[in-house]
């Protein structure tokens, strides 16, 4: 007996766009989120290419209406365990991990944050600032409901059993330390994956000096300096307090390791370059690029507008980024094979867009085969980039291959009208 | 965009008809001979109301009316576009109509047209070079001295103050193609677009000296009426365009600085107040202006009836309150709703039983706020009216906070 | 006056009832004219809270609910779903704010009160002029018209013929196919070719829910979101004419290529053997690569970018498809020297990178270069350019292909005036939003799939195709009602000039102009109440139903008070 409802593995913007259309026919969605929050990465800009608009403003209203959906079932802090049977009956198992905080008794007032003597490292904020054991990972986070990170927390781990600080300063009696991981047994008829991108770890490539360099920036450290709910609420300060007056960012960080390039960071780039100008008039902003990747009907008019602000472009190879005593240097050879050098406050890497760290296991989950560049394959023969080889698991999003977020929105729609064509 | 010589090529040539017996007469006998050739089935044109000196808009068949019919009548009565769209706003014409209009009723017709209140088809345009009307008022009380005085007006071209206050600075008395445009965006349309170029046709008078009056084909169709009274549009209009450039450049320079002035004069809240506290609220202005074509103004409806509490409140509050109700909230309101399509005709003023400089004001409000959009009212027929066409690079200072949009604090 | 007003005031936990004296805002509330009754409660969202709520309105008989609380973004559905159930016409209520705009935001409790108590009088002003509105239900057709027979029309057409929805498909040539039939091979899908899509024709003739109308164009459509009507005539004079009824539509027009006359410096039409992509594409399928003088070419250059200047967009696919043609041409002629011309290598989709190192391995040259003149010199071509640098140089080939950019299909305009759709400053068709809209169209059941959208390759395309399916699937489901929006706008008809400016902002299409009475007319289904015609006519002769004038006024001036 085929079963309607759907598993949707990621709450991103092509997991939510999918489950949205799903819902709206009349089928049951189980929505798995690993994180305590939805959105994914596209929550994590202050504005999107190439009109600017604000980032959280656009994708909020399809948060809304993800949490108050009745055919949506929510599940945050959880993870797909084992998946077997076939299309029309898939077995699926989940690991829910626990909250220690009620999403229905929460109203999310914050009193609690403040009372928690604990302060670790937030990754949401890709480590440039820290929240306590028990938070939402950024102001404006969906569900406004925290979650306690158990390693953290004095109580769950054990070094202070007696520690109830938050559970004291809650007036709704939202915090239950009782609360235990579930193991959930779903039924489902079709499955599919939204479970977005990573970015390059860009350790591995010394030359560009990122982690030894105070003011060398990964693009996602810079998203978040720059957003207005950010660690600096906007503020461009950088790590050593001052204001970048000489900025230069570097295109294709990782493109020649991965073999191939991601479609969005020029554009990204070009925004940063935007923004900046914008915020610091008199700062000298250069990118540093080998080809402009700018596809997209409105993208080059948004480049032509960037250079009109006297932005430099310029075409080189063999970037590689200097410490010299707090200053940083670019050094690279232009497009006449001479060497040249750019003197700059502040560096900011354009990665390439990788698959998930967790690719591998999760394809083993599923049965389903991963490309050569580590992302998931798809059916690729049949001209079919939604569907993978196994019937019944779909793909949609970063997950398949890095794209920008118009390809990803119409790739979940595109799933999920196969999904509903196969599962009348 | 026209520059000098592109205009040049527009309307090298027109036809020079003699005005030796009077200009009145000149242009009289053609619309007769139109009449008889069978050019127009009926005329819509100021005719002098028997026993008066008041003029009427009257749509007529009869030659022998032309008789006491006046082109260009000292005083404007009714706003000419408001006559026409009288007649076609219900559907088009059925026959063909020939209106003579001022230019500023021409275009107030266009405006007209973009709303939907006039139907154009079937009816030709001729617009004449205008002086200027004189004060409704003044007129009424001693007719001879200022039909006097408007032949002095018509010699002196522009130089006779007696006119109007909007009239004496009118800047945009003549062809549309030849005055100044805004934009290139905003240009008259082309002699090449038949249809678009308004008016059909049109009478110069300046540069005639009297002697002589010129008949100028805008369009294909104004081509066609002249072919069809037997004239040949081959005489030069050099001294026509001449003269009007010589009359333009120096009302252009007046008007910039009668505005300056005014607008020292009504600048910050309590002056502006000031300008209308005799008024009446009696909304003649808006009954008489060709732009305010509601069927009902919004400022006389039941959408602005309050309770009797609510204006008690509002007395107590402010220790008085004055009846009617809201006269600033009328004109500031009104002027938001027609100032993008304020031809500057004058209509307002005249009707304004306490003199109030109403015209003046809303002209300077509409040489502004239409500079902001870049529009220029009836001089393109297919120009979208500005809050139709919404562009995404408009108004781009708005958007980012800036010296120039911050606010004056006033106290 | 005869109206039981009931207001509910939440205390919402610590967060309203800590900040605002509750209790002076329930003395002040109490006085009110009209009101009945004013309670609070702990947390009206909640399942006890609900039931409260309902159990009042029907013991009460109240004639309006009002409700202090937390942002309608939170529980304006909630507790019109509680009025609902208990009787009361859900629009009949107002929930007021006192939680994120009073409570939140005002620090000082005397403050917090005072605001809060203008607030919910000035709801209560506001609810008394509501109006009862009832929902609709609309019975829909779930058939689609699926307008262009290329691969996006196709796909499309595929994935949503089904057993109770018909798909009408729409083709003005005399095949289906599209561009797409032209081509000699895909990249990078190489191993599946040309097989697949002739695969997909056939499933599409042989699908008995899939009618396909060759040599036919669409000549009108009307209607709204479910219950379209439309035209099509056929045999290319439209001498025959047939009327169909469908619940949506999806244009899927594809593209055209830029015209290589508007670029004279190429040489194109000109010189000989200067030949576009689309007509090397035929000749590869034909399997005789070969000059105008029956010989096989020995030197090919392959000119990207052209007309990128001009349409000021690039066309995402020439770099890829100029690699594909450059590897064809070294498989299928013995000897053949290959350069190509580009600006910026654009080769976003992640398998693209291996076949620009597989060119460059097999010998073909890649020139970053601009200002080119193609010159016909002795018999060859001479392609002049200059590289990034200023040097100025020149090869000569036998035959040189050009890469015109992608432009809208020619009957774009002529579409979108009958669809009434806007087109964007490239004209092509233009989506609703950018980012999360990417294939609606602002008329509702409307979508755009393929390159009539913008330049795509082959999978996006699909995508979109699909993507149009899975909005129309979930939407339309046969013997599934609508319900289109109620809080709509209204014309006052003896108010009314018909000067048509409220038609001209609106843009869904919502409104049409009367002929016989002169005025214009709000189609209810289509309307989605968003106001900007009220803001535009200035008799106020239309307005919105929920969002009237007095409605507004008194709001406001109680809150001015």
């Amino acid at each position: 007996m085929k079963k309607p409802n759907v598993l949707v593995i990621g709450a991103g913007l092509a997991g939510m766009e999918a489950s949205l259309i799903l819902a709206e026919a009349g089928r049951k969605v189980y929505l798995v989120e690993k994180e305590s929050l939805i959105g994914g990465q596209t929550i994590k800009f202050e504005e999107v290419y190439p009109n600017m608009e604000c980032a959280t403003c656009m994708v909020a209203p399809k948060q809304q209406e993800i949490l108050q959906n009745e055919n949506i079932d929510l599940l945050l802090l959880s993870k797909v365990e084992q998946v077997k049977g076939s299309v029309g009956e898939f077995k699926v198992k989940i690991k829910k991990k626990a909250r220690y905080v009620s999403l229905a008794k929460c109203i999310g007032c914050g009193a609690c944050y403040e009372p928690c003597p604990i302060s670790l490292e937030n990754e949401f904020e890709e480590g440039l600032s820290k929240k306590k054991a028990i938070a939402v990972p950024c102001p404006g986070a969906l569900p406004n409901v925290p979650a306690i990170d158990p390693e953290s927390c004095l109580r769950l781990n054990g070094k202070k059993k007696e520690c109830q600080a938050c559970k004291e300063a809650c007036m709704f009696d939202a915090v239950d330390f009782s609360e235990k991981e579930e193991i959930l047994d779903l039924e489902v008829g079709a499955i599919l994956i939204a479970t977005g991108f990573d970015m390059f770890d860009v350790k591995k490539l010394p030359q560009y000096s990122y982690g030894k360099a105070n003011n060398v920036y990964t693009a996602m450290e810079f998203e978040r300096l720059y957003a207005a709910n950010g660690p600096t609420e906007g503020k461009l300060v950088l790590r050593d307090g001052g204001i970048p007056k000489s900025i230069g960012i570097i295109h294709c960080v990782g493109r020649a390791e991965q073999g191939y390039c991601s479609g969005v960071c020029c554009m990204y780039s070009t925004k940063f370059s935007h923004f900046l100008k914008h915020k610091i008039p008199e700062a000298k902003v250069c990118e540093f690029h080998s080809d402009l990747c700018i596809p997209g009907k409105s993208h080059q008019k948004f480049y032509q507008k960037t250079l009109n602000q006297g932005i430099d472009f310029i075409r080189c190879e063999d970037i590689k980024v200097e410490d010299k005593n707090g200053k940083l240097q670019v050094n690279y050879k232009n497009h006449n094979g001479g060497k040249d050098i750019f003197k700059a406050d502040m560096i900011i890497l354009s990665p390439a867009m990788t698959a998930r760290r967790d690719t591998e296991s999760l394809a083993e989950i599923l049965g389903i085969s991963q490309d050569k560049k580590g992302f998931f394959s798809t059916q690729s023969e049949k001209l079919s980039p939604v569907s993978t080889a196994v019937d019944g698991i779909f793909i949609a999003g970063c997950a398949e291959g890095p794209k920008d977020i118009p390809n990803s929105i119409a790739q979940a729609e595109a799933a999920a009208g196969k999904i509903l064509s196969i599962l009348s | 965009m026209s520059t000098q010589t592109e205009s040049h090529k527009n309307h090298t040539k027109g036809v020079i008809i003699s005005a030796k017996e009077g200009i009145n007469k000149a242009i009289l006998d053609i619309f007769k001979k139109s009449l008889e050739k069978k050019c127009f089935d009926a005329i819509l044109i100021p005719v002098r109301v028997p026993d008066t000196e008041s003029y009427a808009w009257v749509l007529l068949k009869d030659q022998s009316l032309l008789d006491e019919a006046n082109p260009l009548p000292p005083v404007m009565s009714v706003q000419g576009a408001k006559a026409l769209s009288s007649l076609t706003k219900h559907g088009e014409m059925t026959q063909n109509i020939a209106a003579i209009l001022r230019p500023c009723e021409i275009r107030a017709a266009v405006e007209l047209f973009k709303l939907k209140q006039i139907h154009l088809d079937n009816i030709s345009l001729i617009s004449i070079d205008c002086p200027g009307a004189m004060p409704l008022s003044d007129y009424v009380t001693d007719p001879e001295k200022y039909k006097k005085r408007f032949k002095n007006v018509l010699d002196k071209w522009g130089e006779d103050d007696s006119v109007r206050p909007v009239c004496h600075i009118c800047n945009r008395f003549s062809l549309p193609s030849l005055l100044p445009q805004k934009s290139a965006k905003t240009s008259p349309a082309k002699q090449d677009e038949p249809n678009l170029a308004i008016p059909d046709l049109h009478i110069g008078l300046l540069g005639g000296n009297k002697e002589k009056i010129f008949l100028i084909p805008v369009n294909l169709k104004g081509r066609k009426i002249l072919e069809k009274l037997e004239f040949k549009p081959d005489d030069s209009l050099n001294l026509w365009e001449n003269k009007v450039n010589e009359v333009q450049d120096k009302k252009e320079k007046r008007r910039n600085e009668f505005n300056q002035e005014l607008r020292k004069k009504i600048e910050g809240q309590e002056k502006f107040t000031a300008v209308f506290d005799e008024c009446l609220n009696c909304h003649n202005c808006m009954r008489v202006c060709p732009i305010c074509y509601c069927q009902q103004c919004f400022f006389d409806s039941a959408s602005l009836n309050l309770s009797p509490e609510t204006y008690l409140s509002r007395a107590e509050k402010k220790g008085a309150l004055r009846f009617p109700l809201d006269t600033l909230l009328f004109h500031l309101g009104r002027m938001s709703h027609m100032v993008l399509s304020c031809v500057s005709c004058g209509a307002c003023e005249d009707a304004c039983p306490m003199s109030i400089p109403v015209a003046q004001i809303f002209s300077l409000v509409a040489d502004q706020t239409q500079k902001a959009f870049d529009y220029t009212p009836g001089i393109n027929k297919k120009e979208p009216l500005p809050l139709q066409a919404f562009l995404e690079d408009e108004f781009l200072e708005v958007e980012t906070p800036s010296e120039a949009t911050t606010p004056i604090e006033v106290n | 006056m005869n109206e039981k007003i009931g207001v509910y005031v939440c205390e919402c936990g610590p967060n309203i009832s800590d900040r605002i004296e509750i209790d002076r805002v329930i003395e002040k509330i109490s006085s009110v004219e009209g009101v009945k009754v004013v309670k609070k409660f702990g947390l009206l969202c909640s399942n006890d809270g609900k039931k409260y709520l309902a159990d009042e309105i029907k013991k009460e008989e109240l004639t309006h609910l009002v409700v202090a609380a937390c942002s309608p973004r939170e529980h304006e559905q909630t507790f019109m779903n509680v009025c609902l159930e208990a009787g009361l016409n859900p629009y009949l209520f107002q929930l007021i704010n006192i939680r994120e705009q009073c409570a939140w935001m005002i620090s000082d409790k005397e403050e917090a009160t005072r605001m809060a108590i203008k607030y919910i009088l000035a709801g209560i002003s506001r609810v008394t002029l509501h109006r009862p509105l009832l929902k609709k239900e609309l019975d829909i057709i779930s058939d689609v018209l699926v307008i262009g027979g290329g691969i996006s029309g196709i796909e499309a057409s595929l994935s949503l013929a089904g057993k109770n929805r018909k798909v009408y498909l729409v083709e003005k040539k005399e095949s289906i196919g599209g561009m797409v039939k032209n081509f000699s091979a895909l990249l990078p899908y190489q191993g599946s070719n040309l097989a697949v899509i002739e695969e997909k024709i056939k499933q599409v003739q042989n699908n008995e829910n899939i009618e396909v109308l060759t040599s036919s164009e669409v000549e009108d459509v009307l209607g709204f979101l479910g219950n379209f009507e439309a035209v099509i005539k056929s045999n290319g004079d439209g001498s025959v004419k047939k009327e169909i009824k469908i619940g949506a539509v999806v244009v899927a027009t594809g593209f055209s290529l830029f015209n290589l006359k508007d670029t004279p410096q190429y040489g194109y039409g000109k010189i000989e053997n200067v030949l576009d992509a689309l007509e090397f594409e035929k000749m590869s399928a034909s399997g005789k690569i070969l000059l105008k003088n029956g010989k096989p070419p020995k030197s090919v250059a392959l000119i990207h970018c052209v007309g990128r200047e001009e349409k000021g967009y690039c066309s995402k696919v020439c770099c890829l498809y100029s690699i594909k043609f450059a590897l064809h041409l070294q498989d299928k002629l013995p000897v053949v020297d290959v350069t190509e011309f580009y600006s910026d290598l654009c080769l976003p989709e992640k398998a693209d990178q291996d076949y620009f190192e597989e060119a460059k391995k097999k010998g073909i040259r890649f020139i970053r270069a601009d200002e080119f003149e193609v010159k016909d010199k002795a018999g060859k071509i001479s392609v002049e350019y200059k590289v990034a640098g200023g040097k100025k140089d020149s090869i000569a080939v036998d035959m040189a292909i050009l890469a015109p950019a992608i432009v809208p299909s020619e009957d774009t305009s002529k579409l979108a005036e009958i669809l009434n759709l806007p087109l964007d400053e490239t004209g092509f068709f233009k989506e609703v939003h950018e980012m999360l809209d990417p294939i609606s169209t602002p008329i509702e059941g409307v979508y755009v799939a393929g390159c009539a959208l913008g330049p795509k390759n082959i999978p996006e395309s699909i995508i979109q195709s699909q993507a149009a399916s899975g909005k129309i699937l979930s939407s339309l489901i046969p013997g599934k009602k609508i319900e289109p929006e109620v809080k709509v706008s209204e014309i006052k008809e003896e108010f009314c000039t018909g000067c048509q400016m409220c038609l001209s902002v609106c843009f869904y299409g919502a409104i049409s102009f009367d002929e016989h009475k002169g005025i214009s007319v709000v189609n209810e289904a289509i309307c989605r109440g968003c106001g900007s015609c009220v803001g535009s006519c200035p008799s106020g002769a239309i307005r919105s139903k929920h969002f009237t004038y007095p409605q507004l006024y008194r709001e406001v001036l109680q809150a001015l008070r």
